[in-house]
């Protein structure tokens, strides 16, 4: 037997906050989201010091890994054990436009945080010996990584999407980390780590004195920001990819095509196409290559936003034999979508996976400060948040068929495979 | 710190709320004791391959992701040694409806054959994404195997080997099903901004109506302590060499669960922790090093692992495993490290309850251990442990005698 199904309430619309926008006497911004209920500080400083700015290969990474290496005044062990003794952490984080630096602290031990954040942001000094372990040590753990076919499908997609010497394309051997030097490391951090290039955001269960203390910080961040420019070239993508991976029991495949950034029309109805496609359990491609065939653990698709471009992507791991037969299934996936609309049924759904989706990323303090940064890094605010809900609420069958259809071309399309 | 209220059914299914005023959402966390150690070791993996089915729907539900998807919910399961567990999450207004979902597949579970074949070959999938196509692929099966002979501990959570999951048979669901899938033998813990009450209202209009049958005892044999070394070296195809030294430890319930946890921290909780600044940047004898413990509810294991800079040997990186080993047991803990890692515990248990989806896991794992002090009072068992008992331990139980090691050589081709 079973219970009637209990009435479907409606529920509470997503409330997204909003900060509240400080500034540096040297213009740098800080934006403060307050949230008293967990007894905890989050400060993230965030650098337009990402890879696609490097000249020399893993000089980017290498800086924002290394700027608890060492400072002026205190030693790269001093700084860990100073962090550990408060149980703070302190997390390093880069992608190809993007550095961020977060400290996060029980409340009560935000001013040691504080302290040490000073430190590492304003005053690092890449010590010789240290930054020769790094390098030592990275260069063997990428080794590491590369022996594993997901990273190595990552890199050959990022290759075949935009090109091999593209900013967001290249990856480089791991011998090079024999040619970097604190020197280099000290010119990328002059040049990248400015107040023209920074923006902090500030959350938590803060006091008055933390806000001052981060504007302080900000303030200390020398102006000079000519190196911020950069030369993105368009992608240059090719059809087809693939890496022989000797003993490799399953292929990594994944096919997409390079698009635009989030500020494109276009970006957040192809968001709703990607969803629908694989940004769920029951989404097209899940049911497909597994629930139906079987052939994969996990299938997705997603659209990703660069500050200069973006891409379309899916993606699965396959047994080795049927990797034929699952990029067959993909490219069927493609045309239905391209070519019919959604049923209203499906695409409610999809709406219901989106919605929820954001008010997760809310709950707890710091989601909240992490939409923050992803909407002012793209030069908006928390409103684009609300309009993006509104946007996805008003979009039609139709329209998401004819977007996928503008942008996805079945014969244009990159596959790339990395397997036996 | 979470507040809770507690209410039994007369079915037995327990139910504990926490009321989380600050969110909008709700977490519904569903916990079954049953896990990888409740297996025949013919039939492993089988639990794990149990949860999967869990969402192959039932006769009334034939697909349970519908309806989670229509409340915005989001929902996952894992499966462990000990047990495993559901939850969603969800807009707290229609939490109900996740209980009604979860009730229904507690009950009325329907699985054809077609399904489970299916299900079968995404498992293989999963076993062969995870546990075989990887360097260091076989550690796992081969490091339990060794540390244990006799606990069903001996086999990971994903199975022995892919064929036991081939040989699975809608017989096999039908039994595991009704021995384990209970209300008497799962825990369901609600978090969110809801009335406990109402929650106990909602549990009972939802699985009042289910009988009460009986929970299964578990019994875990004892692993016999390891009582010479044990020693296993493997040739691969690996990117660099690797050492795990590993001792079988006390159980979740037992003092020295957490001395061995509060040792792994000294070793590894942390940059500024003793292999990470003595044997990586100090030394370079490893490129990454770790310690930790398993964490089973039984008796788990406590490891020590590295992988090693490549100008290394591998009798160089174990003699300085074992120095670490030995300083612990020789050396006092001075009072300014001990005192670190107690504020490390105390600041990750406040990292850890963020949100209402963990909030909701606490309350069902720490029922499931059986003593809901622990829930909010690991703290003060950390804060009373002393450098000396420490070392004592470590004197008694982590020596060669006791130990499993685990070689891979690199192999050059």
């Amino acid at each position: 037997m079973i219970n009637p199904k209990p009435q479907i309430h409606s529920t509470a619309k997503p409330q997204v906050p909003h900060y509240t926008r400080l500034e540096a006497p040297n213009g740098t911004p800080l934006y403060v989201l307050h949230n008293s209920n967990q007894g905890v500080v989050r400060v993230s400083f965030v650098f337009r010091a990402g890879t696609s700015y490097q000249s020399v290969p893993f000089s980017a990474s290498a800086v924002v890994n290394t700027l608890t290496e060492g400072t002026e005044q205190l030693s790269g062990r001093e700084i860990a054990e100073r962090l550990d003794f408060v149980g703070s952490y302190y997390d390093a984080n880069i992608d190809r436009d993007w550095a961020v630096v977060t400290f996060c602290s029980l409340s009560k031990f935000s001013p040691e945080t504080m302290d040490i954040a000073e430190q590492v942001v304003l005053h690092p000094t890449f010590p010789e010996r240290e930054i020769s372990v790094y390098c030592h040590k990275r260069k063997e753990q990428l080794d590491v990584q590369r022996s594993k076919p997901d990273q190595l499908s990552r890199e050959l997609f990022g290759q075949a999407i935009f090109g091999q010497t593209h900013p967001y394309g290249i990856t480089s051997p791991s011998e090079e980390y024999d040619h970097l030097t604190p020197a280099i490391l000290r010119e990328f951090y002059e040049s990248h780590y400015t107040a023209e290039g920074c923006f902090a955001v500030l959350c938590g269960d803060i006091s008055s004195a933390d806000t001052k203390r981060v504007l302080a910080i900000l303030g200390g961040l020398r102006r000079g920001g000519t190196a911020l420019v950069r030369e993105i070239p368009a992608p240059d993508p090719v059809e087809y990819a693939k890496w022989h991976f000797e003993g490799a029991v399953q292929s990594s495949v994944k096919v997409g095509v390079p698009l635009f950034p989030r500020s494109n029309p276009d970006f957040i109805p192809m968001q709703v196409v990607a969803t629908a496609m694989g940004g769920y359990f029951g989404s097209r491609l899940m049911q497909n290559l597994r629930e139906r065939n079987g052939l994969t653990y996990g299938a997705y698709a997603a659209m990703i936003n660069l500050d200069r471009s973006g891409y379309f992507v899916m993606s699965a791991e396959v047994a080795g034999e049927a990797t034929d037969r699952a990029i067959a299934e993909v490219m069927a996936e493609v045309e239905r979508i391209t070519t019919k609309p959604l049923h209203p049924k499906e695409l409610s759904v999809v709406k219901k996976i989106i919605f929820g989706d954001v008010m997760r990323i809310f709950d707890g303090p710091f989601g909240v400060a992490d939409v923050s940064i992803e909407n002012i890094q793209n030069g908006t605010d928390n409103s684009y948040t609300e309009n993006f809900l509104a946007q996805v609420e008003s979009l039609t069958p139709k329209m998401l068929r004819d977007v996928a259809a503008r942008n996805i071309d079945k014969n244009e399309l990159t596959v790339t495979i990395v397997g036996d | 710190m979470i507040d809770y209220k507690e209410h039994i059914l007369a079915n037995g299914l327990r139910v504990l709320v926490n009321h989380d005023q600050c969110s909008q959402m709700a977490a519904v966390n569903l916990l079954y004791i049953a896990g990888s150690v409740d297996e025949e070791p013919e039939r492993s993996g089988f639990a794990h391959l149990f949860e999967h089915l869990m969402f192959r729907g039932t006769r009334n539900i034939p697909s349970y992701d519908a309806h989670v998807q229509q409340i915005c919910g989001e929902n996952n399961a894992f499966t462990s040694a000990d047990y495993t567990d559901f939850y969603v999450t969800m807009p707290k207004e229609n939490f109900e409806v996740a209980l009604w979902l979860e009730a229904d597949r507690m009950r009325n579970l329907n699985i054809s054959r077609p399904r489970l074949e299916t299900e079968k070959s995404v498992v293989i999938e999963e076993f062969n994404q995870r546990y075989l196509n990887r360097p260091y692929a076989e550690q796992w099966h081969t490091l339990r195997s060794m540390v244990y002979t006799t606990s069903p501990y001996r086999w990971p959570v994903i199975g022995q080997t892919p064929d036991h999951i081939r040989h699975a048979s809608l017989d096999d669901v039908r039994a595991f099903y009704d021995k384990f899938y209970l209300p008497s033998n799962a825990i369901l813990s609600v978090s969110g901004d809801l009335d406990a009450e109402r929650v106990f209202e909602a549990a009972e209009r939802q699985f009042g109506h289910l009988p009460l049958v009986e929970a299964p005892v578990r019994t875990i044999a004892t692993e016999p302590p390891i009582t010479s070394a044990r020693r296993t070296e493997l040739h691969s195809a690996v990117p660099a060499d690797q050492i795990t030294i590993a001792f079988l430890m006390e159980r979740r319930s037992e003092h020295g669960y957490y001395l061995c946890d509060m040792l792994t921290d000294l070793l590894a909780g942390g940059e500024s922790a003793r292999l990470y600044q003595r044997l990586i940047k100090e030394q370079q004898i490893f490129s990454a090093a770790n310690a930790y413990i398993t964490g089973e509810c039984g008796q788990g294991m406590l490891i020590l692992t590295g992988q090693l800079s490549s100008d290394v040997t591998i009798e160089q990186a174990e003699a300085a495993l074992w120095g670490e080993i030995e300083r612990l047991a020789t050396e006092p803990i001075g009072d300014y490290e001990l005192q670190k890692v107690k504020n490390k515990f105390e600041a990750n248990i406040t990292f850890g309850e963020l949100n209402v989806m963990n909030k909701a896991m606490n309350l069902g794992y720490y029922r499931m251990l059986g003593d809901m002090s622990l829930l909010n009072g690991e703290v003060e068992i950390y804060r009373s442990i002393t450098s000396a008992e420490l070392a004592d331990y470590v004197a008694r139980n982590l020596t060669p005698n006791k130990s499993a090691t685990l070689i891979y050589h690199r192999k050059n081709d």
